[in-house]
């Protein structure tokens, strides 16, 4: 089945516009659709959740903040996923690397980052959160070099162990449990200490927004650059297409392997810490929440181009707020979101055959 | 009475490209037909026509005087069409009667009975087949002789063989086209296609020529003529052509040809006789065990001296690769030593090897060659991305400039230097792998494996007129390829691989071609 | 460890191998048919929920195992389209299922139950082997478990014949070793690879509908919990082979066994670390560390005729 075979209202509407741009287009329209549908199927009344639904998302501005420091978060997630499978490596794992990055940026936080001068009580958590994601992805770029172990697996398996990383870290007082006082003391850690939390942009004091978008917006240009001019970028392609080919011109491609996922790893790592040091302040089992698989579906959608990552990042950062606003005043399950989320990616992947992008051998 | 199988007005079009042009041919029982075309006239798409694969855009099929429409692969089988494929249909991991079963059993499977049919069957034939070894360890030959089993168990009315002899040592050849004859007298029809000429003069009742797409020519062998047949095939007189390229169709040894230049070593006091005489090549005792434990090359000794072009004549599937892949630096042997130049390069990385001079045209441009999905200009300087970079970021312009002075230099014909590779034709996507490797300074050494494997006629002379450039330039070639007869017309002297060893060295001339055939088939000489 | 302690523990190891067990024999099939079906966490907690929903509604277990296995089956028959005849990525629809399916079920439980019930739905009930259910000690552990489990295990073995002792079974080897050859033998190639896919649904439904009407008798969200891909680390690990398939199973449902047996034995390791286990494992397992098996040739890549 192909373009040219399909009915003719079919080609007609591939002829007038890009179907790669298309095709994700309609899969969200229909998805939200159904969503809508499946709301109005509950007996809500669909006009309240919708309402309720916009309101959390640009209703005030503390709305439109959170949503974009979400968007944060998803952004760096879909862009190590971009990068990575510029290689055609698909980093399944930013769930635990968002995790892992965070529980090790409030620990940083914690011993003592809060005396260090100004910039470097922001700084160095986030740059330790970032480093231990590059580790975390880095561990499943090595296992794929040295034993051939799928990354898809190897890294959802990695995600698991670091989830359960996190609760551990947060059940005993040894690690960074707060001191039970009582026996109602949640399992969570101690708040952040004020030096270490990411200052905020915005002079409105109701709006959380913080530094974390002027830290996506360099992560974006540097992503973006990186694979639509560069030689590296031109490298990873290759390796991507064809090991033996790039090694036989001298590319060293079990490195650039490596070199991707630990990459992503980082993106994964920092968006956690960013995540803890920009508005939860407090490590709590679990705080990832979907954030990981949310920044996947963004990198699915925008299909390596880097300014499609901010936009499908921003575009569900706002969903997840109207999510959340509409359980919480309309009473509509916010898991909608995810079943909508999961229709998008199905629908997306089946259209591959109509664009013709998906690569066979 | 009706022929078996009836051609008409066929035309089967792959987007832009018309592969066949209104073809017609028939095919009657009792006959060896045979169809002959240089790569790329269109002979594989007549047989995954003929076959199901694909299905024709006009024209139609008769098969014993009723249409023959074939879906798929099973409808042709169940008419009782049979086809021994070029690139066989025969699952590696699976021994010879699961194959065999595979597709015409049902229920429970009864292994040992079906191969006491299966050694019925190929005794019929004089095959000699071994029902429970695992297809993945058997020799080219044997697996083909699996594979014409499988058809022949089907009991079919027409055999289709898809460039049968491609593969074989001369020895065998004789055999496999004895097994056409003694198939078609069993009241049977027999399509054969090939693109050597000297083959169907041993076998053909009739033989008809494709060329581009369209049949030109369509003869009994009673009334042929070797010449006009090669003029048929390729447009041009026999006597303009190439000896090599002659050669590559498959014409007689013997048949007259155009004369060799003269190939000297270079005079001394000319550039090469300024440097100093280090080899180009040394193999000193290669070894190679694969990851499964078999050793695939054993003591391993060649000498390549500069200017020198050596031949490895030897049935595919005993060494080659490996023996490829540790020269491009893609494997590490297991024992011995490699020299370029006089420097050791034992496991060294392929940059490095790429950087001491050293050339590759691989056997699968497609896998090692090139990477289909980039551009040219991409596979022509993935290697030396960093003379285009600047700050990290690549220099497009440049790139693409560069490349496109390389193609015209050696004559590859794409829409522009950012076409993808893959929508190049076989022909100029060797041209520009070539290209890549040939302008390489310092060239010191070039490996050129199966150079010609797949391009038409033209192609031939240009990939050989290169390889004799550099060659007069003082390089030194080894020359690896299961087409014997190249071999002898391109080579100094010839080694030949048996089974990983070295069993045999020659001067590559024409009357050793029995000799070295010989060794190829691993008897003694 | 008594003689107590040890029947528990074996009781419960097979008890929480068993979805494993269950899911990775389908899966074997459907990966040696060259599917890889990573949606197999969502066919579980579909079949999961559906099980319990339909235990719940007609008070009849048997009833809601049908239910479960259906509902897997949609999925599954789903996953086949677009892996097979749409040819899309199978990485990535997989977990496109598995998003799905997380949203779907835990709307459909809020909608249904409210947010916070821990409904008890009817379960199966134990079976009692004769004769080897009376042996001490380990009698009752192995052979009083609940009747799915043997079921589920004769199915397990009926797999294994099926896939070496008949045409169908060559079929599905040769489809995911090499599907050009299977093609020009006359097999029907996408046909072969829906039945692994649907067999994968199959077993995986039974898995699910295990796990809440036939262990917990309750359903919570997200209750497969990685399940699903323990089992296909388990395939990877048995190198696509039954019985060793078989052996990775139950060293990861005996992994999470000890989260309960070390603590009761007064072993103080931290839950979560006793938890982590069966992924540590599984992990070493797909590193390789344990010997390397090569996959069938043809897994994840999709077939087109004409193209080889």
């Amino acid at each position: 089945m192909s373009v040219a075979t399909a009915s003719p209202v079919v080609r007609r509407l591939a002829g007038t516009l890009p179907l790669p741009v298309l095709a994700p287009v309609l899969a969200t329209l229909a998805a939200l659709g159904l969503g809508v549908g499946l709301i109005a199927a509950t007996g809500t009344p669909v006009t309240a959740a919708i309402l309720a639904f916009w309101d959390g998302m640009v209703g005030s501005t503390f709305g439109i903040g959170a949503s974009i420091n979400r968007g944060v978060a998803l952004a760096l997630v879909g862009l190590g996923f971009i990068f990575a499978n510029r290689a055609n490596l698909t980093n399944v794992g930013g769930e635990g690397q968002i995790a892992f990055g965070g529980m090790v940026a409030t620990a940083v936080a914690l011993r003592g980052a809060a005396s260090l001068p100004a910039g470097l009580a922001v700084a160095v958590p986030l740059a330790a959160g970032a480093a231990t994601g590059a580790v975390w992805g880095g561990l499943a770029g090595i296992l794929k070099v040295k034993r051939g172990t799928n990354e898809v697996i190897s890294t959802l398996l990695l995600t698991f162990i670091a989830l359960l990383v996190v609760y551990w870290s947060v059940q005993s007082e040894n690690l960074l449990r707060q001191p039970k006082t009582s026996a109602a003391t949640l399992p969570e850690s101690l708040e952040l200490p004020a030096p270490t939390r990411l200052p905020t942009l915005s002079t409105d004091p109701s709006s959380p927004l913080h530094i974390g978008v002027l830290l996506a917006a360099v992560a974006t240009v540097a992503v973006g650059v990186a694979l639509a001019r560069s030689a590296l970028g031109v490298r990873l392609r290759a390796v991507g297409l064809s090991e033996l080919a790039s090694r036989r011109a001298g590319i060293r491609d079990g490195a650039l392997v490596v070199l991707a996922l630990t990459v992503a790893g980082a993106l994964g790592g920092l968006a956690g810490a960013i995540m803890l040091q920009g508005e939860l302040w407090v490590l709590k089992a679990g705080f990832s929440s979907g954030y990981g698989f949310d920044g996947l579906v963004v990198g699915l959608l925008s299909r390596g181009s880097a300014v499609a990552v901010v936009a499908g990042a921003l575009f569900f950062g706002f969903l997840r707020s109207g999510g959340i606003a509409m359980e919480i005043s309309a009473g509509v399950p916010a898991a909608v979101v995810l079943l909508i989320q999961g229709l998008i990616v199905i629908l997306i992947a089946g259209s591959v055959i109509l664009t013709g992008a998906g690569r066979e051998r | 009475m009706a022929p078996l199988l009836e051609l008409a007005g066929l035309t089967k079009r792959f987007g832009t490209l018309t592969a066949l042009d209104g073809v017609s041919l028939s095919v009657d029982r009792d006959e060896v037909h045979c169809l002959l075309g240089e790569n790329g006239a269109g002979k594989s798409t007549l047989c995954n026509l003929i076959f199901g694969v694909h299905q024709p855009d006009a024209g139609e099929m008769l098969l014993q005087g009723h249409p023959f429409r074939p879906t798929g692969p099973a409808d042709s089988l169940a008419a009782g069409v049979a086809m021994v494929h070029q690139h066989f249909s025969l699952v590696p991991t699976m021994t010879v009667v699961e194959n065999l079963l595979l597709g015409r059993s049902r229920g429970v499977l009864t292994r040992t009975a079906f191969g006491g049919r299966v050694l019925e069957l190929a005794a019929e034939y004089g095959l000699q087949v071994d029902p429970d070894r695992r297809v993945g360890d058997l020799s080219v030959g044997e697996r083909q002789r699996v594979e014409i089993v499988k058809c022949l168990m089907r009991n079919p009315h027409l055999l289709v063989l898809d460039e049968p002899t491609a593969v074989l040592p001369p020895e065998e050849i004789g055999a496999l086209l004895a097994l056409c004859r003694r198939v078609a007298a069993s009241g049977r029809g027999v399509l054969l296609v090939t693109h050597k000429l000297a083959e169907i003069a041993r076998v053909a009742d009739r033989t008809t020529v494709l060329r581009a797409g369209k049949v030109v020519e369509s003869v009994s062998m009673a009334n042929a003529d070797m010449r006009s047949l090669v003029r048929a095939m390729v447009g041009r007189d026999l006597g303009s052509l190439d000896s090599i390229a002659a050669v590559s169709l498959g014409v007689e040894p013997g048949a007259p040809r155009a004369t060799p230049p003269a190939w000297k070593p270079a005079p001394a006091g000319s550039p090469i006789g300024q440097r100093p005489r280090e080899d180009a090549l040394v193999l000193d005792g290669l070894g190679f065990r694969d990851v499964a434990g078999t050793l695939r090359l054993d003591s391993v000794t060649i000498i390549v001296r500069p200017g020198e072009i050596v031949g490895i004549a030897g049935v595919e599937g005993n060494g080659q690769a490996e023996l490829g892949a540790i020269i491009a630096g893609l494997a590490r042997p297991t024992a011995g030593r490699i020299f370029v130049g006089g420097r050791e390069l034992t496991g060294r990385p392929p940059a490095e090897i790429t950087a001491a001079g050293v050339g590759i045209i691989p056997e699968d441009r497609h896998a090692v060659g090139s990477i289909g999905e980039m551009s040219v200009a991409e596979n022509m300087f993935l290697g030396q991305l960093r003379r285009f970079t600047r700050l990290g970021l690549l220099r497009r312009r440049a790139l693409n400039e560069a490349a496109l002075d390389l193609m015209k230099e050696f004559d590859v014909r794409a829409h522009g230097p950012d076409t993808p590779m893959a929508r190049l034709s076989g022909g100029n996507q060797q041209k520009a792998v070539l290209a890549r490797e040939l302008t390489l300074d310092p060239l010191v050494f070039l490996l050129a494996a199966q150079p010609t494997r797949g391009l038409d006629v033209g192609a031939v002379d240009a990939v050989y007129g290169r390889i004799r450039a550099v060659r007069e330039r003082g390089t030194g070639i080894l020359l690896i390829s299961s087409e014997l007869d190249e071999l002898l017309a391109a080579s100094d002297r010839i080694l030949v691989l048996y089974r990983g060893r070295i069993v045999g060295e020659m001067v590559a001339e024409a009357r050793h071609r029995e000799a070295i055939g010989s060794l190829m088939s691993g008897h003694a000489a | 460890m008594t003689d107590e302690q040890l029947a528990v523990f074996v009781a419960s190891s097979l008890r929480l191998s068993m979805p494993l067990i269950l899911a990775a024999s389908g899966e074997m099939v459907s990966e040696r048919a060259g599917v890889l079906n990573m949606s197999l966490e969502g066919m579980m907690l579909t079949a999961a929920f559906g099980g319990a929903l339909g235990s719940w509604a007609t008070g009849s277990p048997g009833l809601g195992l049908l239910c479960g296995v259906g509902a897997a089956l949609v999925v599954a028959f789903l996953q086949a389209v677009l892996s097979v005849t749409l040819r899309a990525n199978q990485l990535v629809v997989g977990i496109g299922f598995n998003l799905l399916v997380l949203g779907a079920t835990t709307f459909l439980y809020r909608e249904i139950f409210g947010p916070l019930s821990r409904e008890v739905i009817p379960g199966f009930a134990k079976w009692h082997v004769p004769l080897l259910g009376d042996l001490p000690v380990l009698g009752p552990a192995l052979f009083q478990q609940v009747g799915l489990v043997y079921a589920g295990l004769a199915l397990v073995v009926l797999i294994w014949a099926l896939l070496r002792y008949t045409a169908l079974g060559l079929a599905i080897d040769a489809v995911g070793e090499h599907p050009r050859a299977a093609d020009q033998a006359g097999v029907w190639v996408a046909g072969v690879r829906y039945a692994g896919v649907v067999v994968a649904g199959v077993m995986a439904g039974l898995a699910g509908v295990f796990i809440s009407v036939g262990d917990i008798n309750t359903f919570t969200e997200g209750m497969t919990n990685g399940q699903g891909y323990l089992a296909i680390a388990a395939v990877i690990f048995g190198g696509w082979v039954g019985w060793r398939t078989l052996g990775a199973c139950l060293l990861f449902g005996t992994a999470t066994a000890l989260q309960f047996q070390l603590p009761a034995m007064g072993i103080a390791i931290p839950t979560a670390g006793l938890i982590m286990l069966p992924y540590v494992l599984a992990l070493l397992a797909v590193a390789g560390l344990v010997g390397r098996l090569s996959p069938p040739s043809a897994l994840t890549i999709p077939y087109r005729r004409g193209v080889s």
